[in-house]
């Protein structure tokens, strides 16, 4: 009888513990969800609520119920479409040099231990990274400035003659690239050292041991450890990339023409410049939905990794 | 009932409805007592304490708020009877003698502290000179009405960018910034939405503020919206025109001048007086005489940036003076009008000139135009007569500088008006009203004028002020300054709330063109046109629709 009272005693205990526990959590969460709802979930309700509504916060009209038009407005939009195919192909290329020539750097830091300056150079090669955008927008324009710039100082010293990188239809947009290309480079390099960071030494050692051949220790020693930090960031760097807007804005401000405006910069204008805030906000409900694309596949590939840790 | 004077029961400072059938949007805000007409559809401000603000129309009212509205007007009705009895003022421009639209007075002010705000354009030297005259302002404040101005703070930033700052505060009713040195192209967009004080309220209020100007230009450019209205929002803070300035030590060089003859035949100007009567075409043979590109000094820069109006402005005293016009401000309509083969034709012959330009010209904007006129890489600059003050260095000295007015086009010239207003927060507390008043009266006194003219770079706009021989000679650019600012020699263009929209659309084609993207002038303004019908029709500000291809059309 005792023993059946303490265990009914001590299953209240628990019951009344693990509340308490419950409670102590959610408390502990309330900060932070309250946070996130304000911050986060209901200006996105109300962006999405405005993407209904015709509401420029400059006419003296207030807003009117559109109903889809504004979402009808951009589909038929050619400008806003060459706009969205311009950053995809913005992000593809700038990810394919970026990711190619972060793993070089990557590998030849991993591969050199016993680099003299190992550490300067890696502080040095991270610099670009965490420059502020505007800034590195800013001295590369000054940089390649045909009149008053270094590069063409340059350039015409070796009896070249002057480019005219930022203004030239055909150049501005690879220009840009280029900038992306140097600024993020070494997060790359950095997302590459981690994965190869992540292979276990035993593994390689014995890779080593049995004289494998490179590519055999890169496709079955090095790639299924290193393949989710990389895949990792190239989605972080894709999803960065496709919202960028610093660079363009102060490089080129989308020029010249429209040839180097992303979907962020139309965004920008209007939003800030027209102040279109309905048809501002159903372009932003479109961006949204993209970066909700990306990040699924970046939670997809988290928990493969977790799964295959697991099995491992 | 429509255009009269309300003398309203005070509500409260919240929003509330007059109800009516009212054939356009009802506005009235925080200072207003008259009702837009057909006429002048623009909201009065005759500052008081009837307060009524609603920008809802008919179709928009939710029935508890017209019941709500209804029952205020049925009281208000007898009410302003009886307080229209009262009162002394009986006209729509007469104010209460202790309002705030009246500035201050040796009483109502005395002993207090106040901060003051402003917000200016960054990077615009004219629109940065009061800040030097602040000092002088908060001595005036102090000797004529007993008190404090302790802080004068200031935000600004680029053309293109101030409005997106100040814009936003105004719309959350916000006096962040109490007194606002805006572009004359906001008007509209400041105007219609109730966040400025009407400045023709505030000059009923204060005879002295109505300025006699050196032409109509002035107002029209600075102070009226809608355009051609004759309403007027703003004070003028400094008018601009567009002028040309050239080397005149290279104009007066005596083996340059054997050598142009040699070359061309012709004698090479090199006064004012000739130069300023030059046909387009001579002063192209002249910048192509001087145009050295291998000695790194090229013939001319002209503004082809993307960049706020920097292309726009720079292009059209090319149209404007070649018979083109670029919208019909009585219909609203742009196609058919800025695309035509005039304007095309025009904008071939601006876009020609990036021949005797650095490579990165599709960049220039006002800032280029005075790094390379003062770092001696270009002969000439096409530049705003407003900063002829700061188009010289150590470099280039002020005495090897001359400036004259845009060329003629077969005996015509017609350049585009730049400058700004000052405008009034309509948010506005009593005391801030007042001092931003107050800040306007100092600010066209002699002596502050004085100031500005003779010593920040300033330049006058008033008759009396244009006619002054001191000002005349502060500078080679006031003698050109003055004669663009003669009536038909300069206009402006769309003061509407879509301008930042239209703008952009127009600057993105015209760009496109210079640098190549668009292959031709005619494809630039055809575009150019059709979207900006689009932004006026979807605005209802036109009954013409756009053409059926205009989603179509790109770049």
């Amino acid at each position: 009888m005792s023993e059946k009272v303490e265990k009914f005693e001590s299953k209240i205990k628990s019951t009344s513990t693990a509340r308490a526990n419950k409670r102590m959590s959610w408390l502990l969460l309330a900060p932070v969800l309250i946070f996130f709802a304000m911050m986060n979930i209901l200006p996105t309700i109300w962006m999405l609520g405005l993407s209904f509504y015709n509401y420029t916060l400059t006419s003296a009209n207030g807003a009117t119920y559109a109903g889809l038009s504004n979402y009808f407005d951009f589909v038929k939009n050619e400008q806003l479409s060459q706009s969205v195919s311009r950053t995809f192909l913005f992000l593809i290329i700038a990810i394919i040099c970026q990711t190619f020539l972060g793993i070089l750097i990557g590998v030849l830091f991993w591969k050199n231990d016993k680099m003299p300056g190992k550490r300067l150079a890696l502080t040095l090669l991270f610099t670009p990274m965490v420059v502020t955008p505007i800034a590195t927008a800013l001295f590369w324009k000054l940089i390649l400035d045909p009149t008053f710039g270094v590069m063409n100082y340059f350039l015409t010293s070796l009896g070249l003659s002057k480019v005219d990188f930022l203004t030239s239809s055909s150049l501005a947009f690879p220009t840009l690239i280029v900038v992306d290309t140097w600024m993020w480079t070494p997060f790359m390099a950095l997302m590459t050292l981690a994965a190869l960071g992540s292979v276990p030494k035993a593994e390689l050692e014995a890779a080593s041991v049995d004289k494998l051949p490179i590519y055999r220790q890169v496709t079955t020693v090095i790639w299924p450890h290193a393949k989710f930090i990389l895949m990792l960031g190239i989605l972080l760097r894709s999803i960065d990339a496709f919202k960028t807007m610093d660079l363009t804005y102060i490089m080129t401000n989308g020029g010249p023409g429209d040839r180097t405006e992303l979907i962020a910069l139309s965004l920008y204008r209007f939003a800030f410049k027209s102040f279109k805030l309905g048809y501002a906000s159903a372009v932003s409900v479109f961006l949204l939905f993209i970066a909700i694309a990306l990040t699924a596949i970046y939670l997809h590939v988290l928990n493969a990794r977790k799964k295959a840790e697991a099995q491992a | 009932m429509l255009g009269q004077v309300f003398h309203l029961v005070y509500i409260g400072n919240g929003t509330t409805l007059l109800s009516g059938n009212f054939d356009f949007p009802l506005t009235l805000h925080a200072h207003c007592l008259r009702i837009p007409t057909k006429d002048n559809p623009t909201p009065g401000c005759v500052w008081g304490k009837g307060v009524l603000l609603s920008t809802k129309t008919d179709n928009n009212i939710d029935r508890r708020l017209f019941l709500k509205g209804g029952a205020i007007a049925v009281a208000a009705i007898p009410m302003s009877g009886l307080l229209a009895a009262c009162s002394k003022s009986s006209d729509s421009g007469s104010v209460a003698s202790d309002s705030p639209l009246l500035g201050s007075n040796a009483d109502n002010m005395k002993g207090k502290t106040i901060d003051f705000a402003y917000s200016r354009i960054g990077g615009w030297p004219p629109s940065s000179a009061p800040e030097t005259q602040w000092a002088d302002f908060q001595a005036y404040a102090q000797a004529n009405y007993g008190y404090t101005v302790n802080a004068i703070t200031f935000a600004e930033a680029p053309f293109g960018e101030l409005f997106q700052k100040v814009a936003p505060t105004l719309a959350s009713q916000s006096q962040e910034f109490n007194l606002l040195i805006v572009d004359s192209q906001w008007l509209g967009a400041l105007a219609e939405p109730g966040w400025i004080i009407k400045a023709d309220d505030v000059i009923a209020a204060n005879p002295d503020l109505d300025i006699e100007p050196y032409s109509s230009l002035v107002t029209n450019t600075y102070q009226v919206y809608p355009d051609g209205s004759g309403v007027r929002w703003g004070f003028p803070q400094m008018p601009d025109v567009q002028g040309v300035f050239l080397r005149k030590d290279m104009l007066e060089d005596p083996k340059e001048q054997a050598a142009f003859k040699k070359k061309t035949g012709k004698d090479l100007a090199s006064t004012y007086e000739v130069l300023s009567e030059i046909e387009y075409a001579d002063l192209v043979e002249i910048i192509d005489f001087f145009h050295r590109p291998s000695k790194g000094m090229y013939g001319t820069a002209l503004m082809y940036s993307k960049e706020y109006d920097f292309f726009s402005c720079a292009y059209y005293p090319f149209a404007y003076s070649t018979g083109g016009r670029i919208w019909d401000p009585a219909t609203n309509d742009v196609y058919g009008i800025l695309n035509t083969p005039g304007n095309a034709a025009a904008m071939e012959q601006f876009v020609s000139l990036k021949k005797y330009q650095p490579k990165n010209f599709a960049a220039f904007g006002i800032g280029d135009m005075i790094d390379l006129f003062t770092q001696g890489k270009v002969f000439s600059a096409w530049q705003w007569c407003a900063i002829g003050k700061f188009m010289s260095s150590d470099k280039v000295p002020a005495d090897k500088v001359i400036s004259i007015p845009i060329p003629k086009w077969g005996g015509k010239r017609i350049g585009a008006m730049g400058g700004q207003p000052w405008v009034i927060n309509a948010f506005n507390d009593d005391d801030h009203m007042r001092v931003a008043i107050d800040v306007l009266k100092w600010w066209y006194t002699k002596e502050t004028q004085d100031k500005f003219i003779l010593e920040n770079g300033g330049l006058p706009w008033s008759k009396e002020a244009c006619a002054n021989p001191e000002y005349q000679a502060v500078g080679h650019y006031v003698k050109p300054f003055l004669f663009m600012l003669s009536e038909g020699n300069s206009q402006d263009f769309w003061h509407l709330p879509e301008y930042a929209e239209m703008l952009a659309v127009q600057q993105e084609a015209f760009n496109g063109y210079a640098t190549g993207q668009v292959k031709t002038a005619a494809a630039a303004l055809e575009y150019a046109a059709a979207k900006q019908q689009q932004i006026l029709f979807k605005a209802g500000r036109t009954k013409t629709e756009p053409p059926a291809n205009v989603d179509s059309l790109k770049l």
